[in-house]
């Protein structure tokens, strides 16, 4: 045993000093934080304006248009400044809300009370004076340095018409006027600069007559002319990005229904209160202890942190297989394998081995874990929210118990497989023919990852539990869904057996093989070996 | 703690009918030998004759078929594997290793503490000139120097039993003296060596002992001397006379004419011949120039050598290893 742990020492040291071993310990944290962090620059940052004119000469649907495209930035300014408080107000001692106004008033709002996803909230926010009002209120509260609040940047931005284009003709010749510019051959200006017209919204001062009522379909009916007379047009060359276009036609027709409404003799006041008329409904797990049924966000959390683990029990399990290999493959090349049987026992080796990567697996996966944490409690500006929930989620269920004990049994089943490969070849080419099963063997865990959470209890996910080969992901990826006892008890003890059977088989093939020169035997020859007597 | 048995009857290794098979393959028959500790023993023959295989059999990395074999005294070469020093045939080290940490690494696991094993690795570093090199990756050294590496590695514990295989390939000629040396040195502290070579010079130089090895049979277990009586001394001559008085001696038991080097066949010396007489056992071969003297042979040159281990090699092994070479 002794013996053993040296040669565990020597694996651990060794491929802990290595390139590879480094840039996997480095690079998966660093994926994690460009994948948290690129998307928010590139929304901060890199998401272009969309310069549009918009074209109503009866001004009909110009104000309402305006009007939504105003509260969608407020939308955006409402997140943002909840965004800023959150990282940088000191927390609270009273509750949200409280201390804000004068005793027997009704105490303002506070940012805290006000959620950008709801019309009313946006409409306190706007009505209370918006950012001007939610800064001053903040104020007090920001811990000392706190940087300047930055306001998000408007994603749509209305420009004039050139001055070249005359407002009054006709909607099709200034469309075939600011062709030119919608194709960028030719720019705008806004705020004196010049700028690539990205839109044009023309509403032609008959639209009305193309309005779609149920009981009269006409203008519907027969294939659409590229722009009839009467249309309300949307010009864009670009395709790609329809948030404008959306906004637009929601905004159209919110306004259009109002009119409906109003000229059926409803009482615009009502309207009002009936669109903010809502019943929310409850998301509830029967899972879940009496009184505590409503699921939150931990329950989110619950369902599919387990997915996240058999990625990292994937990749986890992939890498130190990687390296095992390498490994084996030098100290077959080299010869040194002789010189160490002439110290230790092959079984020694073998064990010493599995140790060694084992632990250099285990450094890996804390450190991606710890990196993971880290990354979380940074971006969520002190252990707040997120973080306490995926702690608590962590904390109370059996994840990480489950993780270790499934990444221990898969990597010893899958390390079996890898030591008689790396036992009978001498080259990682001669290798890679047996690799390349595995790889495609390996990849059914990745396909399932995202389906197993919707359906833990399905018949694919007990199937496929049962194969011990993927026993260890898909168990894994149903940890939090209560499968039945047999399912976890039965693959376990199933799991279990395979993997001592495939290391007992992969000791005797590594004895014969290790000491194997020449081309590597054929899998059925493998198998004769580990079974003879 | 060394085991008494082996002081008692001084035998580092023995080897009783030693057979292993690999299929229906023999690869080594009935091999039995003895060596006394402190003592040097080649262990000769073509390729693919054996030799690896018994060594592996002997280090218990494979398993004999039949036969049993005793190293230091104990039945299994795993029991005493600390005392064992191995150097294999094909050479290699951890690349990335640095030269001192896998000196001391073979050592630890040879059972020396870390620390004992680090400062032996420096020290046998400074001993063999690589000092220099202790620090560095072994990928930074020469094949040469590698190999030394390996020996030292081999060596680091102070075992009582080394087996090196071609333990001389690969070193330059001021390097193989080195490692006779060391060779030399451990005998002198009574450690015993067996080594594998192809270059019958390094065996003729150290060892006290040789093993011949054909086909997975051991032709030949003998000291250097017996080794070299199996070979009829021979007389080398030159002269245009008629050699016939010279071939019904009765000492010569064969005599042939030995085909002329380049150039030879130009120049005046038109009808001169060379001749290889073969002596019979224990024959002094004064008594050819004593006839040559009598029967007026005038002789050009007269050229008489004991035989060599090349001499003994090719007589026993040679056809063996031509066979072998073109199967």
């Amino acid at each position: 045993m002794k013996c053993a742990l040296l040669v565990a020492w020597r694996e651990y040291a060794e491929n802990a000093k290595t390139r590879g071993f480094w840039l996997g310990l480095l690079l998966f944290p660093l994926i994690l934080f460009l994948s948290i962090q690129v998307p928010v620059l590139l929304e901060q940052r890199a998401t272009p304006v969309r310069y549009f004119v918009l074209v109503d000469p009866s001004r009909g649907l110009a104000p309402a248009i305006e009007a939504a495209l105003e509260k969608s930035f407020q939308r955006q300014m409402l997140a943002a400044l909840k965004e800023y408080a959150r990282k940088n107000e000191v927390p609270m001692t009273t509750a949200p809300g409280e201390g804000a106004g004068p005793a027997g008033r009704r105490p303002a709002p506070s940012l805290a009370d006000l959620n950008e996803g709801d019309a009313l909230s946006l409409e306190t926010f706007v009505a209370k004076g918006g950012k001007g009002f939610f800064l001053a209120q903040l104020g007090p509260r920001l811990r000392p340095g706190a940087p300047p609040f930055q306001e998000p940047r408007r994603l749509f931005q209305q420009v004039k018409l050139p001055s070249t284009i005359n407002p009054k003709a006709e909607v099709a010749s200034i469309a075939e006027d600011l062709k030119p510019y919608l194709r960028q051959d030719k720019l705008v200006e806004a705020d004196g600069s010049p700028v690539q017209l990205a839109a044009a919204i023309l509403v032609p001062p008959d639209y009305e007559s193309q309005i779609v009522r149920p009981q009269s379909r006409s203008p519907a009916a027969g294939p659409r002319p590229s722009a009839s007379a009467g249309q309300i047009q949307f010009w864009s060359a670009n395709a790609s990005d329809p948030r404008l276009r959306e906004e637009v036609e929601r905004a159209v027709n919110t306004e259009i229904r109002r009119r409906e409404y109003l000229a059926r003799g409803m009482d615009a006041g009502v309207i009002e209160q009936v669109e903010h008329t809502y019943v929310p409904l409850a998301s509830l797990n029967p899972k879940k202890e009496k009184g505590r049924e409503a699921m939150g966000t931990a329950d989110t959390i619950r369902q599919w942190a387990p997915s996240a683990f058999v990625y990292l029990l994937w990749v986890a399990i992939f890498s130190v297989m990687q390296m095992l290999l390498g490994n084996m493959i030098e100290e077959k090349s080299n010869r040194i394998v002789e010189v160490l049987l002439s110290s230790v026992t092959p079984g020694e080796l073998m064990m010493g081995k599995l140790i060694g990567i084992a632990a250099i697996g285990l450094t890996m996966v804390g450190v991606w874990l710890a990196a993971a944490f880290g990354i979380l409690i940074w971006k969520s500006g002190g252990p707040s929210e997120i973080t306490g929930q995926v702690f608590l989620v962590l904390r109370t269920s059996n994840l990480v118990p489950m993780f270790a004990l499934y990444f221990f049994l898969g990597y010893l089943m899958y390390a079996a497989f890898i030591l008689s490969v790396g036992s009978v070849c001498n080259t990682l080419k001669e290798a890679q023919s047996y690799m390349a099963v595995m790889m495609l063997l390996m990849m059914v865990p990745l396909m399932t990852m995202t389906f197993i959470p919707k359906d833990p209890n399905g018949p694919l996910a007990r199937v496929l539990s049962w194969v011990p080969l993927y026993t260890p992901f898909i168990m894994m990826n149903r940890a939090t869904a209560d499968p039945p006892l047999v399912d976890v008890a039965g693959t376990l003890v199933l799991l279990l057996a395979t993997t001592i059977a495939a290391l007992y088989m992969a000791g005797r093939v590594f004895r014969i093989g290790i000491l194997r020169t020449g081309q590597p035997p054929k899998v059925v020859e493998m198998l004769r070996w580990a079974l003879r007597r | 703690m060394r085991p008494e048995n082996e002081a008692a009857d001084g035998e580092a290794l023995r080897l009783r009918n030693v057979t292993k098979l690999f299929g229906q393959f023999k690869a080594v028959e009935d091999v039995s030998f003895s060596l006394g500790a402190g003592s040097i023993c080649g262990f000769l023959g073509p390729n693919g004759a054996g030799k690896t295989t018994t060594i592996r059999m002997v280090l218990e990395i494979l398993r004999p078929t039949s036969g049993d074999i005793t190293v230091l005294g104990r039945p299994s070469a795993l029991e005493v594997r600390h005392r064992l020093g191995y150097l294999p045939e094909e050479k290699g080290l951890y690349k990335k290793m640095k030269t001192w940490a896998i000196i001391a690494y073979f050592a630890t696991l040879k059972g020396m503490t870390r620390k004992a094993a680090k400062r032996r690795a420096f020290e046998l570093l400074e001993r063999y000139g690589l000092k220099d090199f202790a620090e560095k990756p072994t990928d930074a050294l020469s094949k040469g120097m590698g190999q030394k590496v390996q020996i030292l590695a081999s060596i680091a514990h102070d075992p009582e039993l080394v087996i090196l295989d071609e333990p001389f390939s690969g070193l330059d000629p001021v390097n193989q003296g080195v490692m006779e040396d060391l060779i030399r040195e451990l005998a002198e502290r009574n450690r015993t060596v067996l080594f594998s070579t192809h270059v019958m010079e390094h065996a003729e130089r150290l060892c006290e002992r040789i093993l011949l090895i054909a086909r997975g049979r051991l032709i030949f277990n003998g000291s250097m001397a017996e080794a070299k009586r199996t070979v009829p001394r021979r007389v080398r001559l030159e002269t245009e006379d008629d050699i016939a008085p010279l071939r019904d001696l009765a000492e010569v038991s064969a005599a042939r004419p030995l085909p002329r080097a380049k150039g030879q066949a130009h120049g005046g010396d038109q009808g001169v011949l060379q001749w290889e007489l073969e002596l019979r056992e224990n024959s002094d071969p004064q008594v050819i120039l004593q006839t040559c003297f009598n029967r007026r042979i005038r002789l050009k040159s007269f050229n008489q050598s004991d035989p060599t281990l090349h001499d003994v090699y090719m007589r026993l092994v040679g056809p063996e290893a031509k066979e072998a070479a073109f199967r």
